[in-house]
């Protein structure tokens, strides 16, 4: 999990990941760093995401993001 | 049948009478029988338009979900062949429709003009609003396919989501998740979503016709005979051509979600107060909100994780250093999307470079972020201080500016020239030695103008510190909440309709 927030505030450094729960549903990200930010995770953690994965529900917060990955690596 | 004319008043009214009379059961059909009465008051011709979409659409999300229901029961990657093979069908049909309609023609002129040839052009009837019920409709298709909600089954009540009256001719576009259930949900009158309703529809009356209309006289004057004028008056009337068709698509998307409001039905936010975006790209998150949203959800995303861009996204990350390597896929993306935006308000080339111009921006600001960041830190500069917020939102108003000289003008050479004009013959003298008189507005119609602007400014200045004006009037008493109606429908009526003379133009965006 310390290693996705690192990797996370490195592409939108003013984003308080530990504590943001609406990062999709409150625009806290848009869709450019939506797009930085999934296309990381499948470089770093070599995972394949797809546009249908794009649901806020697995962006709102990291640990929604972590759930996902994890799922994906399953 | 426009949202400002006598026989909409009297379908609005009809329909909530009798809305609210039948059994709540059948109250959907109210609406969607007052929606095709709305559409085919124009041409009962043009009315098989939305039905043959409907009807394409309808059908080809029906065998979605049947699809969708095979999963696990078929090899994966044949039921995603089939799916694909259905979507991209409709699509096709739906588009190749639209294309047909709004582009073939300027396309043909375009390619006789290259290649010397003559075709004749079909000069086809473009059916109001059609990208709009296009759009929305082909949205629910890839829903449909993406398997995010199930389908509706019911033809008629379909039928409503895509030509619900209220938003059909100019949207928002709405998506079916958000819009389907409302529609079909039984109701009675509820006092705030009417009061509600009221008051934005009077709230759109008011920057349609005490605005729009009133800068529009300029505009037409102006622009049309633009050679005629020095540089700062044709900086004037396209300063005017801004506040017109902010007034008026803005002014009739709140008419629309007004008179939605008045059957309890909830429409998305189509604007969130442009004049005060920070950059281009923010501007874009305010201006035609739902369009905006379409393209994000229904091209951005779907091109950016297409394997060609990822692929060119993995290249680039690994041969290109620093801001560039990161961005190059989404900037490629940006640029087709954008492409897109442009495009859909017409074939002319000129929105082609309308779409570049806005592509280009974002681009830069993408790749100059992190140059600004470095400078505002060794110049110990606060980004989010106040001065320089207004920097950037006077910044961003002018980069608008120049990107409506390209919309405005007939083509995108006239544009270029406008341009040229407004720099080289830009002279303050017409402001002084009457000339502001000549160009179809009185001195009474500019005070009006004046001081309706102000009032719109202080009001979503007000909203933009987060105030939600129509809540905050509603815990007033209703002394003061009367006042504040019948103000405003006072001015509706007497700056609107009464003391107008000649002004009087139809919605811009219906034509899209």
């Amino acid at each position: 999990m310390e290693e996705l927030i690192a990797l996370l505030s490195e592409i939108c450094p003013s984003i308080d990941f530990e504590n943001e729960t609406d990062l999709v549903d409150r625009e806290r990200i848009d869709s450019f760093e939506l797009v930085a930010i999934v296309s990381t995770l499948m470089d770093h953690y070599e995972i394949e995401l797809d546009v249908e994965d794009l649901l806020p529900e697995n962006f709102n917060s990291a640990e929604a993001i972590y759930r996902l990955i994890e799922s994906r690596r399953g | 049948m426009s949202f400002t004319s006598f026989p909409f008043l009297l379908l609005v009214l009809g329909t909530l009478v009798l809305y609210y009379t039948v059994p709540g059961k059948a109250q959907w059909f109210v609406l969607l029988a007052a929606s095709y009465v709305f559409y085919l008051w124009a041409s009962p011709i043009l009315g098989l338009y939305p039905i043959a979409i409907t009807l394409i659409t309808y059908l080809a999300a029906l065998r979605l979900s049947a699809l969708n229901a095979r999963k696990g029961s078929m090899d994966k990657a044949r039921l995603k062949r089939h799916k694909r093979a259905m979507c991209a069908l409709t699509l096709l049909s739906c588009f190749g429709l639209l294309f047909a309609l709004k582009y073939l023609d300027g396309v043909l002129v375009t390619v006789g003009a290259l290649t010397g040839q003559k075709f004749t052009p079909l000069s086809l009837v473009v059916p109001m609003g059609i990208s709009y019920y296009i759009f929305q409709s082909c949205g629910y298709v890839i829903d449909a396919y993406r398997g995010k909600y199930p389908v509706e089954r019911n033809f008629g009540k379909y039928a409503l989501f895509v030509a619900f009256f209220p938003q059909m001719v100019q949207g928002p576009i709405s998506r079916y998740r958000d819009l389907g259930p409302q529609l079909s949900a039984a109701r009675r009158p509820d006092a705030v979503f009417l009061r509600d309703g009221i008051q934005l529809v009077l709230w759109g009356l008011f920057k349609k016709l005490v605005i729009a209309d009133r800068a529009a006289a300029v505009v037409g004057t102006v622009i049309d005979d633009y050679s005629a004028y020095s540089g700062g008056i044709i900086l004037f009337a396209v300063i005017f051509y801004c506040i017109q068709l902010y007034g008026d698509f803005s002014g009739g998307i709140d008419i629309a979600r007004g008179v939605a409001e008045l059957f309890g039905i909830e429409m998305p936010e189509n604007f969130r107060r442009p004049l005060f975006a920070t950059s281009i790209a923010d501007f874009w998150r305010r201006w035609h909100i739902t369009l905006g949203g379409w393209m994000r959800d229904y091209v951005f995303y779907p091109l950016s994780f297409s394997r060609p861009f990822s692929a060119l996204g993995r290249f680039a990350r690994k041969h290109l250093h620093g801001a560039a390597g990161k961005i190059l896929p989404t900037s490629a993306v940006t640029f087709i999307v954008y492409f897109f935006i442009g495009i859909w308000h017409g074939s002319d080339p000129k929105y082609i470079f309308f779409g570049l111009w806005n592509g280009v921006l974002i681009t830069a600001a993408l790749l100059l972020e992190p140059v600004f960041a470095r400078i505002a830190k060794a110049v110990h500069l606060d980004r989010e201080c106040a001065l320089f917020r207004a920097f950037r939102m006077v910044r961003t108003a002018l980069i608008v500016l120049i990107g409506r000289y390209i919309t405005r003008a007939e083509t995108f050479l006239g544009a270029l020239d406008m341009l040229s004009r407004t720099v080289n013959t830009f002279a303050l003298e017409p402001f002084a030695d009457g000339t502001l008189l000549k160009l179809g507005l009185t001195a009474q119609d500019y005070i009006v103008l004046g001081v309706s602007l102000l009032c719109l400014l202080i009001v979503e200045g007000i909203q933009e510190r987060g105030v939600k004006i129509r809540r905050s009037l509603g815990g007033k008493n209703g002394f003061v909440q009367w006042l504040a109606m019948f103000a405003l429908t006072a001015v509706v009526l007497i700056y609107g309709f009464w003391i107008k003379g000649e002004i009087a133009t139809g919605f811009i965006y219906m034509q899209y």
